[in-house]
């Protein structure tokens, strides 16, 4: 079993070792207890997430039982604990992940047992552990395709666990792979893992979409959030269709003229806004003026009958300039990108 | 507005990027309505529309730069048909098109053959008096919610363009910025069309 030679190998590391009498105690030295209990107090499991992922997992390794005082935690110096053979625990303790961002639902005991403190003093172990054949057992490749995707994952990851992922490149024996967290009660097999931080990748998306599209914050459940995103989404094409509609019955004739584009969007004062080059490039015989009577005379649209106003074109009346000719495009420009300006 | 909170700046990066995005939309648009009318005079309003609808399109889409799978695929679809070549070829510049047609295929392939491999690997799964197994499933909730999730999935494929050849994550991602650039899109189209008159006809 993949624990059992964990074991011996790392047995067969070290020197001196406690005598492991049953599943739970160990003994340890004065200082390794300190080390070791010091930390408790220091509850966050992300602060395991500092560590290179060998010497973290060597500290989960420690860490069967909650109520287990004593901790199986590899001392650089002296003394050494033995592993647990227990087989479930070293299941567990061998499928660790450095990322804590979904580790919400996690309720291993490990968690909130370790680190702090001891976090500055495992890093200066020597890293010779990794030789530990867990490695090997689990699913090289795909861990390290996980650990790049999940360095990619913006949202999901918390900033420490993208500097451990940092570190652990920058050390000195590069694990080719990212042991990932097996939570409690789940299977640990490289497919279920690789499901999941599939899963969880795309619920991240979906949350991002939630936020998204107004009125999904409330929704539960992906059906129903896919359901809004559906209906924003067509309801945001019909909006084109409909917007493509109305500007078609405008005018009878699309007439634009690049180069007072150009012109106008230099002149134009208002530079950080709507270009200016909307209005008069549309209706070049339109003119426009100060107020509305004239401008039901002044329209002359062919076999098309007089426009109504909406209400905000009120601002461009209230423009100083009017609009004469269209030879000036740049009042019109203005003008106009007044009006959109206040519209933004 | 003086002294933005941290919120406050996120908001306003967004605004200003979203403001960047319209102004480039805009003039795009434009550019293309140009095109547009410069080719044909007389148009009826269903041709001014879709020139009008076409050259929006085109303009968002070429906003991304091909950056973005859908904004590819909806200029390779438009560029399929025959009438809206030239519009494209002038509105993204000649490499464009070439750009899109060495590119589609080898992606429509790829995942052609990722579909077909789950189909057959169904029907296998079926036929192996997996058919027990796949109505055992089929009775539980959560392969209840699976389906209908998955039917939704299909629907939001087949609206954001190119969405069936992307995978569920991609398809998320796609239609995250998909929804932005239509916004953008609907908001610069309704200033225009509102400033200009109505008609009653």
């Amino acid at each position: 079993m993949e624990g059992n030679s964990v074991t011996d190998s790392r047995s067969a590391n070290y020197g001196a070792k406690p005598e492991r009498t049953d599943g739970g105690s160990l003994q340890l030295s004065e200082e390794m207890r300190s080390l070791v209990l010091a930390p408790e107090t220091g509850n966050s499991f992300t602060a395991l997430l500092e560590l290179p992922p060998n010497q973290a997992r060597e500290l989960l390794h420690a860490q069967g039982n909650d109520d287990a005082p004593a901790y199986r935690l590899l001392h650089p110096l002296n003394c050494t604990p033995t592993f647990p053979s227990n087989a479930a625990l070293l299941e567990r303790a061998a499928v660790f992940s450095v990322f804590a961002a979904e580790n919400s639902q996690e309720t291993s005991s490990i968690r909130g047992n370790l680190v702090g403190n001891s976090g500055e003093k495992v890093k200066q172990e020597p890293v010779d552990t990794d030789s530990n054949p867990n490695s090997s057992d689990l699913n090289g490749n795909q861990k390290s395709t996980k650990r790049k995707e999940r360095e990619k994952k913006g949202k999901g990851l918390t900033k420490k666990s993208k500097s451990m992922a940092n570190e652990t490149s920058d050390d000195g024996e590069k694990l080719p792979y990212v042991h990932v967290r097996a939570r409690r009660g789940q299977a640990t097999d490289s497919h279920s893992l690789a499901e999941r931080a599939r899963r969880e990748k795309i619920n991240a998306r979906m949350k991002l979409l939630q936020e998204l599209v107004p009125g999904c914050n409330k929704i539960s459940g992906t059906a129903m959030v896919l359901d809004e995103i559906i209906n924003h989404v067509q309801s945001l094409q019909r909006q084109v269709e409909l917007l493509s509609m109305r500007l078609a019955a405008v005018n009878p004739r699309i007439d634009f003229n690049l180069d007072s584009i150009l012109a106008a969007e230099s002149e134009s004062p208002v530079d950080n806004n709507f270009p200016s080059m909307v209005m008069p490039l549309m209706w070049p015989d339109v003119q426009v003026n100060g107020n509305r009577q004239q401008y039901q005379q002044m329209w002359h649209f062919d076999g098309l009958h007089q426009p109504v106003w909406e209400r905000e074109s009120h601002n461009i009346i209230n423009a100083d300039h009017s609009l004469l000719s269209y030879d000036s495009p740049t009042n019109s420009v203005s003008l106009l990108s007044n009006q959109l300006k206040m519209e933004l | 507005m003086c002294n933005p909170s941290g919120n406050q700046l996120d908001n306003v990066s967004r605004r200003n990027s979203a403001r960047m995005l319209k102004q480039e939309f805009l003039k795009k648009w434009i550019m293309g309505l140009q095109i547009c009318s410069a080719s044909k005079k007389e148009m009826s309003i269903l041709e001014r529309k879709k020139a009008i609808k076409l050259s929006a399109d085109l303009a968002m889409a070429s906003t991304k730069n091909g950056t973005t799978n859908w904004s590819l695929a909806l200029i390779s679809n438009a560029s399929k048909e025959n009438d809206n070549k030239t519009l494209v070829d002038q509105m993204l510049g000649n490499h464009h098109s070439e750009k899109i047609s060495t590119k589609r295929p080898s992606i429509v392939s790829i995942f052609r053959n990722k579909r077909v491999a789950t189909c057959r690997g169904k029907k296998i799964l079926k036929k192996r008096g997996g058919i027990r197994r796949a109505k055992k499933m089929a009775s539980s909730a959560t392969s209840i919610a699976k389906r209908l999730v998955k039917k939704r999935t299909q629907v939001l494929k087949r609206l954001v363009p190119g969405g069936e050849y992307m995978d569920e994550l991609n398809l998320m991602e796609e239609t995250l910025d998909y929804i932005l650039s239509l916004r953008a899109q609907v908001d610069v189209m309704r200033h225009f069309a509102n400033a200009t008159p109505k008609f009653e006809s």
